[in-house]
Order: structure tokens, then C-alpha cells, then sequence
């Protein structure tokens, strides 16, 4: 029964021609991750250039720095980019010699990006901060993440949070091991950077395919011999909402899992276990490494597909209609982000904890929002988690039972 | 096997579709006649589960067909009035997804599925999308599909509407061929359709069994005669007004009618052997539908 429900699904000429604009799709994206900005290496003669070979020479460059980033390495980087600033191709206006004193620059321009991050106000960031810098400042690069914090906190937020709220914040940054470990991170960080889109192309392309699931037996108006059969109201039922829940979740993995390997084969797979603060994450309350944020994103990625995927299925089953099914996601993604325009406080809290956060987790561990759920304060990762999980659980058994009560008119 | 239909009614918003309706049926053919309108379908649907009667019961041997529920869908078999089906599947793929949604065990599924094709005259086919096929070969697809659990209860809503006179005479014989040991509901408003294949006839009206029997018994029981008349062609519209004429005719001497009325309705009128397609007009105003013989 599931066989050829799944062969139903996957004969349809429009699911055909939609599982193939998903490979297109995964194919751009993954180009777009792969030659985004970032992915250049400049040669001493000021030109730069793109292509796998380029991402290897700028990650042996960055590899210079690699391990703790220590008061002494920080102390280093200041100097050296003191030293860069002084030579006369930095200062020139030729456009070639400028691009030359860059070359110099970009081993350490993570590092300098950090800096310009803990020495900046909490809510601002100045890309030439590190101008202004001398080398002794270097001792107050962890210091001043915390300090900003407090700033903001007794400033401009404070209004914003109650004081256990507070707290918790401050000692999820110094809970924050440090020094941090500094790697080549570019792969995660592209992965991070374009997940959310593949994510979302996932589930508005799979939408068609799973949309017509349980509408189809009425617009092709087999629904009469499929609801007189013997199992029609409840093995074939269950049996539709089982195949559109194993190809959805087989191929968001095929999916997810081509794009991770094109990415990462692309641009490398160090830095697993750097902490996110080094860079996604550098406000973050959330202490995980890129690995961590990756599994978060894989799980959260799949959370938030399965969940718009039964919806549209719910809907799908319940209108007859496949045509007002796809919307259902539709709305669920693009809504949100509309919405988030208005910047009404209690808003924001309430669109953290829809379902579109779970499909760009990179963002949703750099949230502010703050949730009190049974005494303990959390941000909005472990309230999406459990939230969709129970959700997704109780659609399963719904959306068999409103298609048995779609047939008998 | 007795399946008992007690006052079934069923109400939509404004219309009364069926209007208690109390028919009993056991093995063997039985015709449904109306127009279009009459709540054929309607009935159908409800003896097929897929509406629910807003009064009356239905029962298969003393039970509740609604609380057998998958015991009665087992023992089942209908083909729909507009017979859909899915596109882009294979008509083998098709019975084979069918067969497994009415619990035939794949082993099983793939015998009957192949004998049904050969019965139907679709082997040669069965790698073809359903899409592909013509419309006699769809609806011959859509008998397979209602026989695919051999049922003891075998609805068929229309089955020949729309096919041509070849298609249509290749299907009553397999209706006739598969009727044996089984209830066999035909709805039809072609009269030849079932006069030759139905033990029982039901004539619906305006969602009511105007009249029932075998053929035989509804034509002795018509309360009207057919005769035989002729006229000259500028008195036939004078004659089409004033009495029910079943059939014009026309030759040398003038149009020779056919006349359906109790006493004779002119001097050296002829009476004739009353037929189905009369007891048709009398009861509902109108000629058979016979699509391809409409006056
Ligand atoms: N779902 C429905 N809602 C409202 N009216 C309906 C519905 N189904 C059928 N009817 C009405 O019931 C009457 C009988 O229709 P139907 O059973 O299809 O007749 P038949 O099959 O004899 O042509 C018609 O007047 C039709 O408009
Ligand atoms: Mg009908």
C-alpha cells in the first residue's frame, strides 16, 4: 500500500518536475554558498580571485593563527594590522595598491572582526575599530564582551528584563570559556549563512509535492473508490500521511546532507568545535561550538520542515484543496518575517516561537527573547524544540482524522 | 446475501434527493432507471457508505451496513459515476494500489489483478498510463477495479454513459458475465441498457421507487396501452399535442405513431406490444435517454 503510494506520488508529472527544480535549486544554492562573499584570496599584486584553490591558499593563511586565542596572539594581530596601516600602499588612493596592503590583512581578518566586535558598543560594529587599538588593549577583549553586555543591559534594555533575566544572562557570558580557540571556519560558516535557504526552498518545494497527497483522490475524483475499499478510512489513510512523512524526511537529509558535504568538501570542515561567539555567535547566550550550532541546525531544519510539511497536509486533507494547502506554508514563512517590520516588543517574543525560527537556527541563538517556562528563563531554542516536537506529534493522528471525515458526505 | 433498504431518505439544503425509499434486494441484476436528477447517484452513494441517509436504515443480512463498517467495504464493490482515477499510474499499477487499499495481500493482488485484466480485454495495456487510455478502456479499468475483491455487493453507477454502441454491448456482456453469485445494482437512463440483464427493474422519480419488478411484471402493470397509428403528415403536431406519442415513423401514407393511451386514440389504430422504452415515457414524461437514438 505505501509502495504505491509512493508511487503515485513520485509518477505525478508535477512532482517530477518539482523534485527536479529542488536539485537545481540545492545546485545554486550550494554555488552561491560556495562563491559568496568571503570566499576570495587577494595575491600580493593586489588581484583576487575565486575557486576552490583560492579558499585553500586563504585558509593556509589564516591556518598562521590558528590555536588559543590568547592576550599574546590578540597583542599580535594589533600589531601587525598597526604595521599595515603605516605603510604607504595602505594609504594610497591607487585602487591597486590598496588591494595590495589587503592582502596583507586577511590572515587576520577574523580575528580582526572580533576585535571590532569586543571593542565596539553592544548594538554597534566598526570595521576600522582596530585602528584605534595598541596592543595592551589586548587584555580586555574578554572582559569588554561581558562589559558590553552590562552596558546594554543597565542602558538602553533596561526595561526590557526583568532582573532574573538579567542574571541569566550575564552568566551565560561568563560561563563562556575562554580564551576561544581560533581555526579556519569559513565551510560552517557559509553552511550557516545559506542553510536557512535551502531549508526554506526545501519545505516550499516539497509543499507541492506533499499538497497533493490527500487533495489529489478528490481532484482526480478517485476519492469514491479509494473511501468505499477496505482499508479506506484507516490503513489507506494512515498509509498516504506515512509516505508523505518518509519522502519528506528522506529527502530533507538527502538534501541537507548534499548540501553540508558540497560546502564543506568546498571550503573545509575545520573549526567543528570552535566556539560560535568566534564569529556566528559572537553575543550569543548560547555556549555551543559550530558543531554543536550545526546539529542544531540539521535537527532544527528537520523539526520545522516535518512540522510546515504536516500542516500543509492538514490543510491539504481538510480542504480537499492542494492549491490552498501550498499556501499554508507560504504564509507560515513569509508572514513572520513580515511582521518582525513592525518591531512591536511583545511581538518579537511571539514570533520567536514560530515555526519559521526553526528553520534558521544560526539566528534563533543570536535572539534576545527571553521565556520563563516552569520557573527556569531560556532563550527561544528549547521552547521551539519541544513546542514543534508536540505539535508535530499530535498533527500525525489529526490529519488522518479529518481526511476520514473528508469522505462521507 | 439480502441487502434490505428501509425509508431511506436523504435531505440536502433545499432538495429531497432520495425520499423513502424501501427496496430489498438478493443475488442477482438489478436495474435502476431514472432521468437525470432522479437521486440515482444519491442512493448509490449511500448504499456505498460514502453519504450518510438523513433518515432510514440500511442493512446486509440484518446488520447495519454503517456499523459493519470495514466488514461491509470488504464484501463491496462500486464504480463511481465519474470514475477518476490517478493520471500517471500504469492501469497494472492502478489495480495493484487498489488491491492493496481492499486488503489483498500482494501474492494474491498480482493473480487477480492479472486475471481481471484479461477479463476486461486490458492485458495488452497494462503498461499503460491510465491517462492513455480510451474512455471504454478507462471504464472496463473501473469494473476491474470494483471486482477486484470479488464482491458480494457490486454497485455501478451509469456504467455505459458516454461509450458507443460497440463499448456499450461489449459491457453489458461483461456485467452479465460477472453478475453471477453477487447483488448487482446497474443505474442507467439508457433503457436497453438494462432491459435485457436486470431481474428487477426500480424506476426512480424525483428520488422516489415509482414503480418496481421484473420486466414482465412493470410492463403488465403499466396502466397504458401502445398502439399504432397513422396519419397524414399536417395532422402529426396536432397529434403530439393531444396524446403521448412514443416514436414517429415515417412513410409513404403519411407518419405512422406510436401512441401510449388507454383506450384506442383513433379509428384503426393497432395496438402493439407495450415495451420498456413506453413504460419509460409514461412514467417520466420523457423518451428513454437513448443517446444515440434521440429523435
Ligand atoms: N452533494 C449534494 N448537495 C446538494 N444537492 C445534491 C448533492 N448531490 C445531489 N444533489 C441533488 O440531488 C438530486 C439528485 O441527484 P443525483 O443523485 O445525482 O441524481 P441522478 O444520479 O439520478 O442523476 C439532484 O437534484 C442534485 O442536484
Ligand atoms: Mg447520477
Amino acid at each position: 500500500m505505501l509502495y504505491y503510494e509512493f508511487r503515485k506520488i513520485l509518477s505525478k508529472t508535477g512532482n517530477r518536475i518539482a523534485l527536479l527544480a529542488l536539485l537545481v535549486l540545492l545546485g545554486v544554492t550550494c554555488y552561491f554558498a560556495v562563491n559568496g562573499y568571503g570566499t576570495s584570496y587577494t595575491d600580493e599584486q593586489g588581484v583576487s580571485r575565486q575557486g576552490i584553490s583560492q579558499v585553500r591558499k586563504l585558509r593556509e593563511a589564516r591556518l598562521a593563527w590558528e590555536g588559543p586565542l590568547t592576550e599574546e596572539k590578540l597583542a599580535a594581530v594589533i600589531r601587525k594590522h598597526a604595521a599595515v596601516i603605516a605603510t604607504p600602499e595602505y594609504n594610497s588612493k591607487d585602487a591597486t595598491e590598496m588591494n595590495i596592503a589587503y592582502s596583507w590583512t586577511q590572515d587576520y581578518q577574523d580575528i580582526r572582526q572580533m576585535i571590532c566586535r569586543a571593542f565596539g558598543e553592544f548594538r554597534s560594529y566598526d570595521y576600522y575599530k582596530i585602528d584605534s587599538l595598541s596592543p595592551e588593549d589586548a587584555a580586555d577583549f574578554y572582559p569588554n564582551r561581558i562589559r558590553a553586555l552590562r552596558t546594554w543591559l543597565d542602558t538602553e534594555a533596561k526595561d526590557m528584563y526583568t532582573e532574573e533575566e538579567k542574571e541569566f544572562l550575564l552568566e551565560r557570558y561568563e560561563q563562556l570559556e575562554t580564551p576561544f580557540y581560533y581555526t579556519w571556519y569559513l565551510g560552517w560558516d557559509k553552511l550557516f549563512e545559506y542553510g536557512p535557504t535551502i531549508q526554506m526552498i526545501f519545505v516550499l518545494v516539497m509543499s507541492f509535492v506533499t499538497a497533493g497527497i490527500f487533495a489529489g483522490e478528490f481532484s482526480n475524483r478517485a476519492d469514491a473508490v479509494f473511501f468505499t475499499s477496505y482499508h479506506g478510512r484507516k490503513k489507506a489513510v494512515t498509509a498516504k500521511l506515512w509516505a508523505g512523512v518518509l519522502l519528506s524526511a528522506a529527502l530533507y537529509w538527502i538534501v541537507w546532507g548534499l548540501y553540508s558535504a558540497v560546502v564543506l568538501g568546498a571550503l573545509g570542515a575545520d573549526g567543528a568545535s570552535c566556539q560560535i561567539q568566534v564569529h556566528v555567535g559572537w553575543k550569543s547566550f548560547y555556549n555551543i561550538t559550530y558543531g554543536q550550532l550545526y546539529l542544531l541546525m540539521s535537527f532544527g531544519g528537520f523539526l520545522g520542515s516535518m512540522f510546515l510539511l504536516l500542516l500543509n497536509m492538514l490543510v491539504s486533507a481538510w480542504t480537499r484543496s492542494a492549491v490552498i494547502a501550498v499556501t499554508a506554508p507560504f504564509i507560515m514563512i513569509f508572514l513572520p518575517s513580515f511582521l518582525s517590520n513592525l518591531s512591536v516588543p511583545w511581538l518579537s517574543k511571539l514570533l520567536g516561537l514560530l515555526p519559521d525560527q526553526l528553520l534558521q537556527m544560526q539566528t534563533s541563538v543570536n535572539y534576545f527573547n527571553l521565556y520563563e517556562i516552569g520557573g527556569r528563563i531560556m532563550g527561544e531554542v528549547e521552547p521551539l524544540f519541544a513546542l514543534y516536537g508536540v505539535l508535530s506529534l499530535l498533527l500525525l493522528p489529526t490529519v488522518c482524522a479529518l481526511y476520514r471525515r473528508a469522505g462521507r458526505g | 446475501m439480502q441487502l434490505r433498504l428501509e425509508h431511506v431518505t436523504k435531505r440536502f439544503r433545499e432538495t429531497v434527493a432520495v425520499s423513502d425509499v424501501s427496496v430489498t434486494m438478493e443475488n442477482g441484476v438489478y436495474g435502476l432507471l431514472g432521468v437525470n436528477g432522479a437521486g440515482k447517484t444519491t442512493l448509490m452513494r449511500i448504499l456505498c457508505t460514502l453519504a450518510v441517509p438523513t433518515e432510514g436504515r440500511i442493512t446486509c443480512d440484518g446488520e447495519d451496513i454503517f456499523e459493519m463498517d470495514m466488514r461491509y467495504r470488504k464484501i463491496l464493490g462500486y464504480l463511481p459515476q465519474d470514475f477518476g482515477f490517478y493520471p500517471d499510474l500504469c492501469a497494472e499499477d492502478y489495480l495493484m494500489y487498489v488491491a492493496s487499499i481492499k486488503g489483498l495481500r500482494p501474492a494474491a493482488a498480482k493473480k487477480r489483478v492479472e486475471e481481471l485484466l484479461h477479463r476486461v480485454g486490458l492485458y495488452s495495456v497494462r503498461r499503460r498510463k491510465m491517462k492513455k487510455l480510451s474512455g471504454g478502456m478507462k471504464r472496463r479499468a473501473g469494473i476491474a477495479q470494483a471486482m477486484l475483491n470479488d464482491p458480494k455487493i457490486l454497485v455501478l453507477d451509469e456504467p455505459t454513459a458516454g461509450l458507443d454502441p460497440n463499448e456499450r454491448v461489449r459491457f453489458r456482456n461483461l456485467i452479465s458475465e460477472l453478475s453471477q453469485e453477487r447483488i448487482v445494482l446497474l443505474s442507467t437512463h439508457i433503457v436497453s441498457d438494462v432491459s435485457y440483464i436486470a431481474k428487477r427493474l426500480f424506476l426512480m422519480k424525483d428520488g422516489r421507487i415509482v414503480h418496481q419488478g421484473s420486466m414482465e411484471e412493470i410492463l403488465e402493470h403499466t396502466p397504458v396501452r401502445a398502439w399504432l397509428c397513422t396519419v397524414s403528415k399536417e395532422r402529426t403536431n396536432a397529434c403530439l399535442k393531444k396524446w403521448k406519442v412514443a416514436n414517429i415513423r415515417a412513410g409513404s401514407g403519411g407518419n405512422e405513431l406510436r401512441v401510449l393511451s388507454d383506450l384506442p386514440p383513433m379509428e384503426g389504430a393497432a395496438e402493439a406490444e407495450l415495451t420498456l422504452e413506453d413504460v419509460f415515457l409514461y412514467y417520466f414524461g420523457e423518451k428513454a435517454g437513448d443517446d444515440d437514438a434521440l429523435l
